[in-house]
């Protein structure tokens, strides 16, 4: 008989194992024993399996052997899943192939048996969090497309692409390359932190209620020494600051308030302070130290790493494709001619991309669908496949305006075509494949282009992410803005300053959509209502930051 | 000898592992007593726990050595 025996502290790939069996002649039956959300009638979130390793192994590979005489087969599988292993997850798996049914079933049965026996596994915790993996969840809306001449109010806008948009598949990623990625399961503790009680003083350790007046100092403690011996009265332990305490019911006196002379010291000097960090003084074994949902910050990385999450489950880097359009476009490093402008959205959108880990594609069109499919051509099934296609201009109603046909050309449909705000009112969305690929066609001005990507184009990608969608955030107005007035709502380019009272928002000075002047200075869109006239300084006001999402 | 804990004999024990000097060969019986005056605290583990030696499980009869690995099973409950 073939026996495969592994354990392993990383997620069970129960569909390559079954893979494995594929094509062999006669009965497989297989094993998936699953973690219950439930453990003594307590509902968990985990369980942590710990295993006498080589031990294991070889009473598994001694008890596969010894059955096979009775019952005998062609292979057996096992893999056995140590560390800390979430509900729904396998802890076990167990592949039997056979010429019949009934050996098989025999010898998975019997093992399992004796697997619960004598195999030096245990179930060491049940660890009881609430999982935040379930916030994940979402279930998209399949509405008929709106119609409005006017075009989607802002929030309606912003609901569907939330609803649309389906988190990608997480992928497991070394550290060194998660920073800004979205964390996609919470990052469980195995262990308390401090593992240890350690001192926080250079000193010696003695039993805590002891009064003697002098003490014998039996061993020394390094900052990485992990020494437990039971003290008696009269006895002291060198133990520098960060050393492991050698048991409990102990008290760190401090090197300053003893007078030592060879292997003996003088306490001159009592404090109340122990002078002890407990175990678990930082972190609880069972806590979730970074919840599912939050990006990935140099901090939060820190922290995976001082709990040995050394390949956390995260959002993949997004793939996006932006394409440039319009034949007034030149490149920046060229002197416009009349009628001709630079391409500023280029630099823009790479820049404003800078949040999410992506791997970006920009590539420039003529503004004629025709000779688009025919510069696109063969790499339509590359571009296509990428997760976000991002259009800039060509989405006014005009002539030439070729963005919806392109994006119905590569497999997108269209779910709305405008929405009612100004600047950016001309902005199409679209999706595929169930909302893992979703498109957008921006108005080319700057700032509509800004405007659009800072509030429709960022939800988006924060929900493929897996991150949760921001709101607006609220302040007050530091200067009076007069002449506001219009029949859209508007995003106004504002400086927002964070004072004692909270957030203060100056409204810039712009004058049309293709004000660039007004970004340099820009952190902050500001929420005008539709038809409001003048609005006073120290009023509340809702808006968004803009210079980092 | 090394000596190895597992599960909530960790607890007891308060270490993973540990080193105990053996002046000869003993036996299952003589062992137990040489780690309940180390670790009184294993008394109450005696009868459920078995003693591995060498990553096989160890009998009344086996003989133990000062080079051997043995470790502290108590009741399994893996799967």
């Amino acid at each position: 008989m073939k026996i495969a025996i592994q354990l392993t502290s990383k997620p069970i790939d129960i569909s390559r194992l079954r893979e494995e069996f594929r094509g062999r002649a006669g009965a497989v039956v297989e094993f998936d024993g699953v973690v219950r959300d439930a453990e003594n009638g307590q509902t968990i979130s985990a369980l942590e399996y710990e295993a006498y390793s080589p031990m294991a192994e070889n009473q598994m590979r001694h008890i596969l052997e010894t059955l096979g005489e009775k019952f005998p087969c062609l292979a057996a599988h096992v893999v056995h899943r140590i560390g800390v292993i979430p509900v729904g997850e396998t802890a076990i798996y167990v592949g039997i192939v056979a010429k019949h049914r009934g050996e098989a079933f025999a010898m998975l049965s019997a093992f399992m048996d004796r697997l619960k026996q004598d195999v030096p596994i245990w179930k060491v915790r049940a660890i009881s969090v609430k999982s935040e993996v379930g916030s994940l969840k979402f279930e998209g809306t399949k509405s008929a497309i709106k119609s409005s001449s006017s075009g989607w109010r802002l929030e309606e806008a912003l609901a569907e692409i939330s609803s649309r948009c389906r988190p990608l598949p997480g992928v497991r990623t070394p550290l060194a390359e998660a920073l800004d990625r979205v964390l996609r399961e919470p990052v469980i503790a195995a262990d308390d932190l401090p593992a240890t009680d350690k001192s926080t003083r250079d000193g010696y350790a003695i039993l805590e209620h002891d009064s003697s007046a002098t003490f014998q100092v039996i061993d020394t403690i390094h900052a990485a020494d992990w020494k437990p011996r039971q003290l008696k009265t009269g006895e002291a332990v060198r133990i520098a600051t960060g050393g492991s305490l050698p048991g409990d019911g102990l008290r760190v006196v401090m090197q300053e308030h003893v007078e030592r002379e060879g292997d003996r010291i003088r306490v001159v000097r009592r404090e109340n302070a122990l002078n002890i960090r407990k175990r678990g003084a930082e972190v609880r074994a069972g806590q979730t130290v970074v919840a599912a949902g939050n990006g990935l910050t140099a901090g939060a990385l820190a922290m995976l790493a001082t709990v040995g999450c050394t390949q956390p489950l995260v959002s993949p880097r997004l793939r996006i494709a932006h394409f440039t359009t319009g034949d007034e476009i030149v490149s920046p490093d060229q002197k416009p001619a009349p009628g001709q402008i630079r391409d500023s959205n280029s630099i823009l959108m790479r820049a404003l991309l800078r949040s999410f880990p992506c791997e970006l594609t920009q590539v420039h069109l003529r503004e004629d669908f025709e000779q688009a499919k025919v510069e696109i051509g063969d790499r339509r099934s590359e571009i296509g496949g990428v997760d976000v296609v991002l259009i800039s201009g060509g989405a006014s109603v005009g002539e030439k305006d070729f963005t919806r046909p392109l994006l119905e050309w590569l497999d997108f449909e269209i779910v709305f075509n405008r929405v009612n705000i100004r600047p950016g009112a001309p902005l199409i969305f679209g999706w595929a494949d169930d909302g893992r690929r979703v498109a957008f066609g921006l108005p080319g001005n700057p700032l509509s282009h800004f405007v659009c990507y800072q509030l429709f184009v960022t939800t988006a990608l924060r929900r493929l992410t897996g991150a949760a969608v921001r709101g607006f955030l609220r302040g007050r107005l530091a200067s009076k803005l007069e002449d506001a007035s219009n029949p859209r709502e508007t995003l106004w380019p504002a400086r927002a300053e964070l004072d004692e009272a909270g957030w203060s928002l100056t409204p810039l000075p712009w004058s049309s959509s293709g004000d660039v002047n007004c970004l340099v200075a820009a952190n902050a869109l500001l929420r005008v209502p539709a038809s409001a006239q003048n609005l006073d300084a120290g009023i509340a006001v809702e808006f968004i930051p803009t210079d980092r999402t | 000898m090394h000596i190895l804990f597992f599960a909530q004999l960790k607890d007891v024990a308060r270490c993973d592992r540990t080193e105990l000097p053996l002046a000869g060969p003993v036996e299952a019986n003589a062992l137990w007593e040489l780690l309940l005056e180390k670790f009184p605290g294993l008394a109450g583990h005696r009868a459920s726990a078995r003693l591995a030696r060498n990553g096989e499980y160890a009998d009344a009869k086996t003989i133990f050595a000062d080079t051997d690995e043995v470790a502290l099973i108590p009741p399994v409950s893996g799967g």
